[in-house]
């Protein structure tokens, strides 16, 4: 991965000296050019193709921005409507994320998503208490969690 | 011709995002003042506060950019500070709020809480 | 089209007016949490808040003059209204805000 970061860029300077035009347009052909070429010759470079684990990391951005405004229309329905008709509480989820980095992107996601915030993480990293502001369909909420954002964060770290 | 209309389109997708933000902005506000505990209102709070500053903070970059031609990375970067700092900030203030005893709200009376249930047995 | 095109900006420093104008009632209504709220928690919780809509004023002002000097203070306010949130929190959690031994 670090050994096709540098390809990338040595051909891109290379191609920056090639062409003689010191800018940075000509530096970003030497870039694509670079990924192109990097593309092609995947099968004689050892590791993957360093871009498609950058395209996930742009897919997980997404989802993020998704959830969030998805949330928002949620939680300003609850602000508009009148009486209190939801019935929050605390939950407990197991999750199968163990480093600090993946459980507080795990947090955050949870934080921006419609109807949960995350409360508190037991002392041992496998257990995250969630606040929902309608528990009787915490199952649901579960299954959401799981399958969108523990999958989407695993792709990225593993 | 064409930059006229540019121009106005810019113009309306700056109006738009003001308004939205703004409207979002209140009823962050609204939500902090009508719910009946820490934690919901933790979530009028975190949410709408922070899609109403995205949208306040990219209408400002977007006029800059169409009436004066300023292109203003600071306020691109004010935006993802907020997106990252939100969460953890609302869930600092949630395990503060546990911590110091706080139970949550409940509609029938019984509040269900399965943290304040280990944390006892725990003890 | 040429006289709507004219007449655009005008709208936008209206738009930007009145936007200032909620923001300030916000800011209003949220004192009163800031006063009032039953518990420190959501004191916390309001000037949270207040924080944020202080960012929201500082940008709407930016509109307002067409100057990019108040950029650093949008970046600014978040940046210390995110350190004081989360000193504020670890005081109502243990009662200090830097504790020696580190679990």
């Amino acid at each position: 991965m670090p050994l096709q970061i540098i390809l990338n860029l040595i051909i891109a300077i290379m191609w920056m000296f090639l062409s003689e035009s010191y800018q940075f347009t000509s530096f970003l052909t030497g870039f694509i050019i670079g990924a192109l070429l990097l593309y092609l010759l995947q099968r004689f470079i050892p590791d993957a193709f360093y871009l498609s684990y950058v395209w996930k990391i742009i897919k997980l951005l997404f989802l993020f921005a998704k959830e969030l405004v998805l949330s928002n229309v949620e939680i300003v329905k609850w602000v508009y409507k009148r009486g209190r008709d939801y019935n929050p509480g605390i939950f407990a989820m197991p999750t199968d994320l163990r480093t600090n980095w993946e459980i507080t992107m795990l947090t955050s996601l949870i934080s921006l998503t419609p109807g949960t915030l995350s409360v508190a993480i037991s002392d041992d990293n496998n257990m995250i208490y969630i606040h929902a502001m309608d528990i009787d369909d915490k199952e649901e909420a579960i299954l959401a969690i799981k399958d969108t954002f523990e999958k989407a964060i695993m792709e990225v770290t593993r | 011709m064409t930059e006229t209309v540019i121009d106005v389109i810019f113009d309306i997708l700056v109006i738009l995002l003001l308004i939205s933000g703004a409207f979002f902005i209140i009823s962050a506000t609204i939500g902090v003042i009508r719910f009946p505990d820490v934690y919901t209102r933790l979530h009028a709070s975190t949410k709408a506060a922070t899609l109403g500053i995205s949208g306040i903070l990219i209408g400002a970059f977007i006029f800059l950019y169409a009436n004066h031609g300023i292109i203003s990375g600071k306020l691109i970067l004010g935006i993802i500070f907020v997106l990252l700092t939100a969460p953890v900030s609302a869930h600092m203030i949630g395990r503060a709020a546990h911590s110091s005893g706080v139970e949550p709200w409940s509609k029938t009376g019984e509040t269900r809480d399965e943290y304040a249930e280990i944390k006892n047995k725990g003890s | 089209m040429s006289e709507f095109a004219s007449f655009l900006p005008d709208l936008i420093s209206v738009i930007t007016v009145i936007c200032m104008v909620v923001v300030t009632i916000s800011i209003t209504i949220l004192l009163y949490r800031v006063v009032k709220g039953p518990t420190n928690p959501d004191r916390a919780v309001a000037l949270d808040a207040i924080g944020i809509n202080l960012m929201a004023m500082a940008g709407l002002v930016a509109i307002l003059l067409t100057s990019t000097q108040l950029n650093d203070v949008i970046l600014l306010i978040g940046i210390l209204l995110f350190i004081g949130t989360i000193a504020l929190a670890k005081y109502l959690e243990k009662g200090v805000i830097i504790d020696r031994n580190r679990d």
